[in-house]
């Protein structure tokens, strides 16, 4: 039988599609691979729980193990001596407001990996350092105990979100260029408001700054799934492109990208446009959490160049 | 955290632009990400544990599941196979990804 049956529809039949799929190739690789078998069996283990299994390793500290240190094919960490030297010296010294976003640039450069990887607690806290002592932001790779499945990552261009039912793309605001268009669904909290007329300015610019952060990959998600979706749901993020040191703070509105797109992060289009540019789809960078019980600090640029920076909070 | 070792090479950009496109919510967008990422594990392990000769499939499980996430894996598989894995990997990636879009194109009716 071929065709679309009257009752189901296109994400029925393509789910169907791949779990049949699914099933028949794991099927096959139990009979094909016995020797693979046996060590997933040993183990506990199903290829379908590899990525659960390693969040779970992950999240364990098993990163900071042996075996990535020293790695060919991943960049040497520092060492908690180096840290202790580096965060001497940005204490010692007083960075001048014009050289912010050079001298982050440059820290960032000594510090990061070449290519994005989960980084260790250790190379997280000088990072929050020398976010602390150059943008003013107070950023925070883990806040309440929470932490992102990584905070250096791939950040990816994403849709405008519904805002409220009936929103569309001719009335939302846009960015000169490059605009991505409306996301075809909602945003993993629904709409922002249940109707136009609950619109406030606030809530304009919580769309207008989103971020995209991958929860569903979050070790414990399903199993503190009610708090964990509130405490996201808007959470303010920093954001900083590694490469350029523009900074952004968003709010998470979404969940996503998927692990199969290169990407860890996503952003609205304004996010994207302030952080690289019209043509600036996807990139390198940092997302820590914002430190701000008061809610203080405003969703949108950071433009840290010109304001006071070094130990100070950003003044609101 | 969450990290297989060969994430880096996954990236199935127009199939993820289609299963946006036919989920209502994110409860569907998300099971189908799922089963998309099961898709890529399955597609991997195969191509990995078909290219490496049977003797080392149980020390390379070993390694893989005490390290899902080291890259440095990809030394022990290029080793043991003489080719460039990542490469493979990436090119066979290209192929899944053809095969999924046809799948999620609706066939026509015949008449």
């Amino acid at each position: 039988m071929s065709g679309i049956q009257p009752t189901q529809t296109y994400h029925e039949i393509f789910r169907n599609k791949l779990k049949l799929k699914n099933f028949e190739i794991s099927d096959k690789f139990l009979k094909k691979y016995p020797r693979a078998a046996d060590v997933l069996k040993k183990k506990n283990l199903t290829l379908q729980k590899l990525r659960e299994h390693s969040a779970k390793l992950m999240g364990a500290g098993a990163l900071t193990g042996a075996l990535i240190l020293n790695s060919p094919t991943m960049p040497a960490q520092i060492t908690p001596i180096e840290i202790v030297q580096n965060l001497k010296t940005l204490g010692e010294s007083s960075t001048p407001i014009e050289n912010s976003q050079e001298n982050l640039i440059s820290s960032l450069r000594d510090t990061l990996p070449k290519r994005t990887r989960p980084l260790t607690r250790e190379e997280e806290k000088h990072i929050e350092q020398i976010f602390s002592e150059n943008i003013g932001v107070k950023a925070k790779a883990s806040l309440e105990g929470e932490h992102l499945n990584t905070t250096y990552g791939l950040i990816g261009a994403e849709q405008h979100l519904r805002r409220y039912p009936g929103d569309t793309i001719a009335t939302h605001p846009k960015v000169k260029a490059g605009d991505e268009g409306m996301a075809p669904g909602l945003g993993a909290w629904g709409y922002f408001a249940p109707s136009k007329d609950k619109m406030t300015s606030d809530i304009v610019e919580e769309e207008k700054w989103y971020a995209v952060v991958q929860t569903l990959y979050l070790p414990d998600w399903k199993a503190r799934l009610p708090y964990l979706r509130e405490w996201y749901k808007h959470r303010k993020v920093l954001i900083v492109n590694t490469d350029n040191g523009n900074a952004v703070v968003a709010d998470i509105a979404d969940s996503g990208p998927a692990a199969w797109t290169g990407k860890s992060f996503g952003g609205s289009p304004e996010v994207m446009n302030y952080l690289g540019g019209a043509r600036y789809k996807k990139g390198p960078v940092i997302i820590f959490f914002v430190d701000d019980p008061e809610n203080k600090v405003p969703l949108g640029p950071v433009e840290y160049n010109t304001m006071s920076t070094g130990m100070n909070i950003l003044k609101v | 955290m969450s990290k297989l070792f060969f994430d880096h090479l996954i990236v199935l950009t127009r199939v993820d632009a289609h299963v946006k496109a036919i989920s209502q919510n994110i409860e569907e967008r998300e099971e189908l990400w799922q089963l998309v990422d099961e898709l890529v594990h399955h597609r991997v392990m195969d191509l990995i544990l078909g290219s490496l000769p049977e003797e080392h499939h149980t020390e390379f499980m070993e390694k893989f599941t005490e390290f899902p996430y080291e890259e440095r894996l990809f030394v022990f598989l290029n080793e043991k196979t003489g080719k460039d894995f990542e490469k493979v990997i990436t090119e066979e990636m290209k192929t899944l990804e053809d095969e999924i879009l046809k799948d999620l194109k609706p066939r026509k009716k015949k008449k």
